[in-house]
């Protein structure tokens, strides 16, 4: 696993790489444990992210930047937008009693959370063209972006599932405010691009997987107008959109020849 | 009768789906049959450019998407049109007009690439001090400097160049900060300073940057107005309208 995936060499089963990795991100495995364990209740659940914005808090703190480089970062970073995207809905009225929800959302911010503990956090300074506030901008929108894809997802398992209808509400409007964080992202993107590289699209696999992300929102929000009989297979698209949202995010880093990784 | 049917088709819910589905789809196997060799000559040239001296197997996805995405122009445009007709009276004007204002963005930004896959220009250069990059008219850009800052560890961490026009106007190059004259670009991408001082430079030329940034903003202006109206709306169903 280490040695095929991204630019993680087989140095990194070194022990020593190891225990001084896990060394300094000890305080990441409470939040973990919280998630993962303690998510029934909502104090824990607020405890863990609490716990996960103190570590990347502590994380940019000592880089000078916000913590975004690498799949360590963005990893933990994305696990932690799920928790502060789920928050609402875990105290909110609708949901305030809905147990299912709080295992599901908890378990996947903590799983992606975990993933992050085996890659190296990367302390390299910002290379020149990193060092804008539409780059900053524009990976932050895109990770709430993917949060609230995750959210929307797990509303539609339950609905799946045989809980009410009022989830499905509740999931379009998630996945409306997500697609409005994700055209933001990708518009800051082509800012970005432009100023950096001289153009606003470049024809890369993470471009592309953007645009198709982008394309089945497009294409969830309008298969609303179908009507009520379409509910289940809006429940499970919302599902194949979250899996599209991890090939993008992580497929495409990992799997493919890009210049645009993590 | 048969326009009515025709023009109903083409503005229909169903076609858009399809469109939009088929759009998707033909873009996940473009990111796969491609081939990386191929994707840097498309970076390097206008679409249309590419689209006509790429391989046929490497570029047939595209040709496919760009015709569905004619469609897709064509059925947003009548659905505009009949949604804002069937709507009237219905709901608010804000609710009414927000994703029709979304739908005008997405179009401008579909122009905008069409137009810079027609009138896009690149073109790299190594250049020194005192390098003069000359345009077809005559004019030119100087570099009159080229610096770098260097880490301890031996790695450059900023790097810039300072230019003169012909027409005296002076400026400084830096990462993300491009000096724009006579409709290009100029881009600095890298400095070495040893053992000789060079810089390599990009010239762009990208016409619909203006308009993708206008459809950009009408985008989310739309998508703003859509979301904050929905927030108010007590009940949202698989029933209403976008």
């Amino acid at each position: 696993m280490f040695a095929a995936v991204g630019n993680v060499s087989l140095l990194y089963l070194s022990p020593w790489i190891w225990y001084e990795g896990y060394a300094m991100k000890w305080p990441l495995l409470i939040p973990i444990a919280l998630y993962c364990f303690g998510s029934f209740t909502r104090p824990l659940f607020a405890a863990a992210l609490l716990g996960q914005l103190a570590y990347l808090g502590w994380r940019g703190s000592e880089l000078g930047r916000l913590p975004l480089i690498g799949p360590h970062d963005t990893l933990t970073f994305f696990s932690a937008s799920i928790g502060v995207m789920a928050l609402p809905l875990v105290y909110g009225r609708l949901l305030r009693d809905e147990t299912a929800f709080r295992w599901s959302t908890g378990m996947m911010a903590g799983l992606f959370a975990l993933l992050a503990l085996p890659f190296p956090a990367m302390n390299m300074p910002l290379p020149p063209i990193l060092r804008t506030y539409w780059f900053e901008g524009h990976v932050v929108l895109a990770f709430f972006a993917y949060a609230l894809f995750g959210v929307g997802a797990i509303l539609g398992a339950l609905f799946l599932f045989g809980r009410g209808r009022i989830l499905l509400d509740l999931q379009y409007r998630v996945i409306l405010v997500g697609y409005t964080f994700f055209s933001l992202s990708m518009i800051s993107g082509g800012i970005w691009g432009y100023y950096a590289w001289g153009t606003y699209w470049l024809w890369t696999p993470k471009e592309l997987w953007t645009s198709i992300l982008w394309l089945f929102y497009s294409l969830w929000l309008h298969l609303r107008l179908k009507g009520a009989e379409w509910d289940r297979a809006i429940s499970w698209g919302a599902l194949a959109g979250f899996a599209i949202t991890l090939f993008t995010y992580l497929g495409v880093s990992m799997l493919m020849k890009s210049s645009h990784s993590f | 009768m048969i326009l009515r049917k025709t023009y109903d088709l083409l503005g229909s819910l169903n076609l858009g789906l399809w469109l939009i589905g088929g759009v998707t789809l033909l873009l996940g196997i473009g990111s796969f049959v491609t081939g990386t060799e191929e994707i840097a000559r498309l970076n390097s040239m206008p679409l249309f450019a590419w689209l006509t001296t790429a391989p046929g197997a490497r570029c047939w996805w595209l040709w496919l998407s760009l015709l569905l995405l004619a469609l897709l122009a064509l059925n947003t445009v009548l659905c505009t049109i009949e949604s804002l007709r069937q709507k009237k009276g219905r709901s608010g004007l804000l609710l009414r007009l927000a994703p029709q204002v979304m739908h005008a963005g997405f179009l401008l930004i579909v122009l905008a690439h069409l137009i810079s896959s027609v009138g896009g220009f690149k073109q790299v250069m190594q250049v020194g001090e005192w390098s003069r990059i000359g345009f077809p008219d005559g004019a030119g850009v100087r570099i009159e400097r080229l610096d770098a800052e260097v880490a301890v560890q031996g790695y450059i961490t900023d790097f810039s160049a300072s230019v003169t026009t012909s027409d005296g106007r002076r400026g400084v190059i830096r990462p993300n900060e491009p000096f724009f004259w006579q409709g290009v670009g100029i881009y600095l991408k890298q400095v070495e300073i040893y053992p000789v001082k060079f810089g390599i430079l990009e010239i762009h030329r990208e016409p619909g940057a203006g308009w993708a940034f206008s459809g950009a903003v009408l985008f989310t202006l739309g998508n703003i107005v859509l979301v904050t109206r929905r927030r108010q709306d007590k009940t949202v169903s698989g029933n209403n309208e976008q």
